[in-house]
């Protein structure tokens, strides 16, 4: 049985040939030794370098975006170029949720869905190996072996993979034109919402803690592939909304306001909190928005072409107890 | 010149007393994040830390001035605290003295700039920085090739070797001379053994950096790259944040706000800003003339490496690494060196 790497650079190379697409984008090895980095290939001879594994962190979906396509030399898919683009499952589905919202044309793309089993996080591999700088791991046997300057520790798999893949309920794409790899089983059917049952006070200290390590780059809503507006609110200056200093109450501000803008849309991919140079994590209150969203209005983004998105409609049985 | 060292647990009631005079910031963890604060637990092992002390002098958010009821007052310019920041790495120390020449505070110095920024200037003036040298670089550590190194001096009062047991003290400039001899740190005089062995350990440490790739001719090269396609090789992945910006220890692009509240009392603040954001060169016209992440990324690229050399002498980098580790798409400065350093010059560019 072939190795999914090798099923992915098949298609990859195949796309490619055939002409059906003008550019791949996806995942090649990076830097250091548990990252990848994104890759864009437009000739043959670059397809060995593709990879998949647990390092592929970012979600590749957020290059489709009009501005950041618009940018490259490379022209953007509304003159011509197809872009094939390799996506896990949640990535699939910020891509279906792109098109959609018709940032993206169906047509433009090539959706080549991977087998995921899960991204690492890289604060708890650090937490695990006490911040020791790691040179190399392997994997075996649902354990990852690291080994430093002057260490070999292995940690279990299960322990240093993202909170959001450990939850994550639809790990095969729904909507694809390729797929490489095996369709996943055991996956979660509940959403897992951590501030559930946490008292005011509890979260409170929660928000406090997370939003106070924010130093306002921005790397999560520009990695996002669903942040896309031309002018993003907490940029504008005239009026301006929001201050754009560390002070915490306009910090508070920028995150929820993105979390709400992304309500119905997000599809917990968790690039957002990987993006993060200081660790802030709110994915917490992401799923709790989505878990909301399925509750009220049957919603999960991205699993269908063939929707409205809630919040771009309304029906007259939508839930109003909040204020009748 | 003598050599001292001081024993390890004698650093805690050290770093103590040293809070009588001074405000003092060491490197500290907290839920991940490694970064200078006054509180905390030291970590001799831990490396350089995720966010550079460039913050202590330069916050990310400063009062420029405040005013009430049409009273203007600058309490950052009036401070006289005295500041002492232990267990810098050499990147970051080196990082102080190139921002010391961009700030106008080295005016005897050949290139430095004619402004004076009083905020830093009145921050760094009489401020202490106890450099420990690095016996573990990181693979992301790449100083030597910037004229830097693990146990590099510069931008340092007192540089510490870690011995084992105790650290090697060594004074490096005029503050760090005075200091040793009239504060009562409790330093014996280091022995030829101690001596030795600080130097073995250097050695080790500078051995274990990958070999320098040398940049001598890197800004002449970039003089004769800005119209070539290389920039589309190299940008094409950045998403435009300013993840590597704000952690870099010699970046210090900045925006001034004015915040107010109703119209008698507010205050003017500068907070960080950034080259890679797409809005930093957005024209009031809507004109931008660095649309995309290429032109930006050429940007930063000249800055650090072609206009701080022109205008102040030297690469406007440290090597510390923080980009390479910070970046959410792990772009790899030095990546991008060796890229510019191989390219081939089109005919169009050759002069």
């Amino acid at each position: 049985m072939q190795s999914l790497e090798n099923e992915l650079k098949e298609c990859a190379r195949k796309l490619l040939t055939e002409k059906k697409v003008d550019l791949i984008i996806g995942y090649k090895k990076g830097a250091l030794p548990l990252r990848s980095t994104p890759c864009f290939i437009r000739e043959e001879k670059d397809v060995d370098s593709l990879i998949f594994d647990f390092t592929c962190s970012n979600n590749l979906a957020t290059y489709l975006q009009k501005s950041k396509l618009a940018e490259h030399r490379t022209p953007n898919t509304e003159n011509h170029g197809k872009i094939g683009i390799i996506a896990k499952a949640c990535d699939a589905r910020a891509i279906v949720q792109l098109i959609v919202e018709k940032q993206v044309k169906k047509e433009d793309i090539t959706l080549i869905g991977i087998a995921c089993t899960g991204i690492l996080d890289l604060k708890k591999v650090s937490d695990g190996l006490d911040g020791k700088e790691i040179l190399n791991y392997k994997l075996q046997n649902g354990e990852v072996l690291f080994q430093g300057k002057d260490f070999k520790k292995p940690l279990k798999l299960s322990d240093i993979l993202c909170d959001v893949c450990k939850t994550c309920l639809n790990p095969d794409p729904s909507v694809y034109d390729s797929f490489i790899g095996e369709p996943i089983s055991g996956a979660k059917t509940e959403i897992v919402d951590k501030l559930e049952g946490l008292s005011p006070d509890e979260r409170w200290e929660y928000f406090e803690r997370e939003i106070s390590k924010c130093i306002r780059c921005y790397a999560c809503r520009n990695a996002c592939p669903l942040c896309y507006c031309e002018e993003c609110v907490v940029d504008r200056t005239n009026p301006q909304w929001f201050g754009k200093s560390t002070e915490f109450s306009d910090t508070f501000t920028f995150h929820i306001t993105r979390m709400l803008d992304t309500a119905g849309r997000c599809v917990g991919c968790g690039a957002c909190i990987r993006a993060c140079p200081t660790h802030v994590d709110l994915a917490p209150l992401g799923i709790k928005i989505e878990k909301e969203i399925k509750e009220r209005f049957g919603y999960t983004a991205g699993l269908s072409l063939d929707v409205i998105p809630p919040m771009a409609t309304f029906d007259e049985d939508d839930k109003q107890e909040f204020i009748m | 010149m003598a050599t001292f060292k001081i024993k390890k647990k004698r650093l805690k009631e050290f770093i103590d007393n040293l809070t009588k005079e001074y405000r003092v910031f060491i490197p500290v963890e907290s839920d991940g994040v490694a970064s200078f604060m006054e509180i905390g637990d030291l970590r001799f092992d831990s490396y350089n830390t995720d966010r550079p002390p460039k913050e202590i002098f330069f916050p990310q958010t400063e009062a420029l001035l405040t005013y009430k009821e049409g009273e203007i007052s600058s309490p950052e310019q009036a401070s006289t605290e005295k500041i002492a920041i232990f267990g810098v790495r050499p990147c970051d120390a080196k990082s102080f003295s190139l921002l010391d020449r961009l700030f106008g505070m080295e005016p005897n110095v050949a290139k430095c700039s004619e402004y004076k920024d009083t905020y830093w200037i009145n921050k760094r003036t009489n401020a202490l920085i106890f450099t420990i040298g690095c016996n573990h670089p990181l693979s992301t550590c790449f100083c030597n090739w910037l004229n830097g190194g693990p146990f590099n001096k510069e931008g340092t009062d007192l540089l510490l070797t870690d011995n084992g047991e105790d650290f090697l003290v060594e004074h490096c400039s005029k503050n760090g001379e005075e200091f040793i001899k009239t504060k009562g740190m409790p330093v014996q005089k280091a022995t030829k053994v101690d001596i030795k062995r600080a130097s073995s350990i250097r050695k080790k440490a500078e051995s274990t950096l990958s070999k320098p790739v040398d940049i001598t001719s890197l800004k002449e090269d970039l003089d004769n790259l800005w119209d070539n396609p290389v920039w589309d090789e190299i940008a094409y992945k950045c998403l435009s944040c300013a993840a590597c910006s704000y952690l870099c220890p010699t970046c210090y692009c900045f925006d001034i706000q004015d915040e107010r509240a109703g119209n008698a009392r507010g205050k003017r603040i500068r907070i960080w800003d950034s080259c890679m954001f797409s809005l930093f060169t957005k024209e009031a016209s809507g004109h931008n003339p660095r649309p995309s992440s290429k032109e930006r990324m050429r940007q930063r690229i000249m800055h650090k490496f072609n206009y701080f050399v022109e205008n102040l002498g030297e690469f406007g980098c440290v090597g510390c690494g923080r980009c390479i580790r910070s970046c959410p798409v792990n772009v790899d400065i030095r990546e991008i060196i060796n890229t510019i350093k191989n390219v081939k010059l089109t005919v169009s560019n050759e002069k």
